[in-house]
């Protein structure tokens, strides 16, 4: 079907194969930190510019962890998801309730103000530059099958698999649990919700967890498909994996994982041809420019709370 | 955000004040500053001036209309690559060069800006963020112009004895004389702004802020408002990327990373961004402060990003106007509070 739906397009299925598996497997990139962006927006309403930061803070951790000590392995690797989620509960607690009741623009701000923050501290205590290139490799990456003539890692399979994973477990918890119900109902109204009688700051404290532990998790892949430990270009992917939530909308996870899939298939898919070659990183914008202007094709007046 | 009085302010009571103090302000920056200070503090201030102009644009989409643009680095790339382009094609003389630069990126921001509108405020600022990101990876690829021809403008084997740097005017061929130069272009870009704030477009602009089922009710024409301020913003950010282009002399791609786009605003909040003073700290803020930090005092410049997260964080939480507003405060109390310890050493005076 797809084979036929190709070559009517001229295109060899043949020749595309090992491309659209490379593909499937730097959309799983895409599509667990959009997964990973969306969880945290849906339950908290903040937009999280950190999460690159995070995850990146996170893994250096971990790679001074495997490099500098003799502890298992398994300790930094938990040393990252466990920081991942302590820097995103101190924030929620310290930060949360002030930005509470702003504009969610305002909360986007403040989490630059955090990545920020971690970016300085990544680059005053382990400065980059030179030759000198820090790789943080997880174990799985030593596994490695032919899929369709392509060269996949076990480490790419499990990106693609947490972001499906992800994407189940956010939907049923967020839909089935009364947790995740009231987390629903915080995201759309504060005020309300805790009229009803929610703990809203416990709830809050809840979504911070779950979401730095994603953060932390995520990072710990990104930094090894990264191929190198590059803490800006990580704190700065959530630039381009935006595009994955914003083509879910922020609201939709299936959508954001099958958006980060398409980004991931669209840059790999164009990479043979060589006039357009060299713009294949703009796919991710190009996406969520194309499905943000589709999706607000109608134009709708709203009356929105002031900015505050 | 509370700032009804702030849109007034060039309009009303102060104006002759105000006008001294703009006149001190740019007799000091032309002429007592470059009598003072070393060369690479004159390249430095250049940029901030560039960047203050930059600044400014976001100071009337966000300060003003309330719309958030997270590409203005991405929109002075384009009107530093035109520049360039231009410069090495036809041989204009430069306030037509800085002119034709400033229209042709205002058509690039209107081209963004009128899909974009459809949107509001998260999904409009995260659009700009998009196109930012999309503008940079194709200047990365096409790269700057050097002489070569074509549409790119680019050669891989450029001819080196006749690669000349985007000539600058020819009454400001030195740098100091440059210097002055965007001092002056970067004070109209500031005025043509203020104009824009003190007559009709500003008032609009404000009702549009306050609210825009409200501003609709009273007859203001939403759509073209708000791409008048993509319009005006693009322009002057065009105008500031030719005048950067001038400064570099051959400008590469590395200069303008998206994340710049976001530091950028970050400093505009930090320096204020309600104000047109506040984007001249936002300049300050974002190229002196690395240069003072590296350069002058040999600290680390990381601590530079430490501060201004913790900087955009105090602002967004405590003082939503900024330094600008903030910091005159600030001194007024801590007089007061001398005043009152002082009053309470010298014993009570008359009042119990």
């Amino acid at each position: 079907m797809v084979s036929f739906a190709l070559s009517v397009f001229g295109v060899d299925w043949v020749f595309l194969k090992p491309y659209i598996v490379l593909g499937l497997a730097l959309g799983g990139v895409y599509a667990l930190s959009g997964v990973g962006v969306v969880v945290l927006y849906q339950a908290t309403g903040v937009l999280n510019l950190a999460f690159g930061a995070i995850g990146a803070a996170g893994a250096l951790i971990a790679y001074y962890l495997v490099n500098h000590t003799s502890w298992p392995h398994w300790v930094a690797y938990l040393a990252c998801i466990v920081f991942g989620a302590a820097v995103n509960v101190v924030y929620g607690v310290l930060l949360g309730p002030a930005f509470a009741g702003r504009d969610p623009l305002v909360k986007m701000m403040g989490t630059l103000g955090l990545a920020l923050i971690l970016l300085g501290v990544m680059a005053w205590r382990a400065p980059a530059g030179g030759a000198f290139v820090r790789v943080l490799q997880l174990p799985t990456t030593n596994h490695r099958y032919e899929v369709f003539g392509a060269m996949v890692t076990l480490t790419q399979l499990l990106a693609l698999a947490f972001a499906l994973l992800l994407t189940i477990g956010t939907t049923a918890f967020l839909r089935f649990t009364k947790l995740g119900t009231a987390m629903r109902a915080l995201a759309s109204d504060r005020e309300i919700t805790a009229t009803l009688g929610v703990p809203v700051r416990r709830v809050e404290l809840v979504a911070w967890l779950g979401s730095g532990i994603v953060c932390g998790g995520a990072g710990l892949l990104l930094a090894d498909l990264f191929t190198s430990l590059d803490y800006t270009a990580l704190t700065f992917l959530v630039i381009s994996s935006l595009a994955a939530a914003l083509i879910g909308r922020l609201r939709s996870l299936w959508i954001t994982l099958a958006g980060g899939l398409a980004v991931g298939l669209l840059q790999a898919v164009v990479t043979p041809y060589a006039s357009i070659t060299a713009y294949r990183t703009a796919a991710p914008f190009v996406l969520a420019i194309i499905a943000l202007l589709y999706l607000g094709r109608h134009r709708t007046v709203t009356l929105s709370r002031t900015a505050g | 955000m509370q700032l009804a009085d702030v849109s007034s302010s060039f309009t009303e009571r102060g104006v002759l004040r105000r006008s001294a103090v703009i006149v001190v302000f740019l007799g000091i920056v032309l002429f007592v500053l470059p009598a003072v200070l070393g060369a690479d503090w004159i390249k430095t201030l250049t940029a901030v001036a560039i960047y203050a102009v930059v600044a400014a644009g976001l100071v009337t989409l966000y300060g003003r209309v309330g719309m958030i643009s997270l590409g203005q680095i991405a929109l002075l790339a384009v009107g530093t690559w035109t520049a360039t382009r231009i410069a090495f094609a036809f041989d204009l003389p430069f306030p037509l060069l800085l002119l034709v630069t400033g229209a042709i990126t205002c058509g690039v921001g209107v081209i963004i800006g009128l899909p974009a509108l459809r949107l509001s405020g998260l999904y409009l600022a995260l659009i700009t963020l998009m196109a930012a990101g999309a503008v940079n990876v194709v200047l990365t690829t096409i790269n700057f112009p050097n002489g070569g021809g074509g549409f790119t403008g680019r050669t891989s084997t450029p001819d080196l004895s006749g690669l000349e740097p985007v000539g600058r005017p020819g009454i400001a061929e030195g740098d100091t004389a440059y210097y002055r130069y965007t001092i002056v272009v970067c004070a109209i870009m500031f005025l043509l702004i203020a104009l824009h704030f003190a007559s009709k477009p500003g008032r609009a602009w404000a009702a549009i802020r306050e609210s825009e089922p409200a501003a609709l009710a009273a007859g203001v024409n939403i759509v073209r408002y708000k791409l008048w301020a993509f319009a005006l913003a693009s322009f002057t950010t065009g105008v500031a990327g030719g005048l950067l282009a001038a400064q570099l002399g051959n400008p590469t791609a590395f200069g303008f990373p998206t994340q710049d786009s976001l530091t950028l605003l970050a400093a505009a909040l930090i320096g204020g961004i309600y104000s047109l003073w506040g984007a001249v700290i936002a300049g300050l803020f974002s190229q002196l402060a690395p240069f003072l930090f590296q350069a002058q005092w040999g600290i680390d410049p990381n601590f530079l990003l430490i501060i201004f997260g913790v900087g955009l964080l105090q602002v967004l939480l405590t003082a939503p106007r900024g330094i600008v507003v903030q910091m005159p405060q600030d001194i007024r109390n801590l007089g007061r509070l001398g005043a009152r310890l002082y009053h309470k050493v010298s014993g009570p005076r008359g009042e119990t």
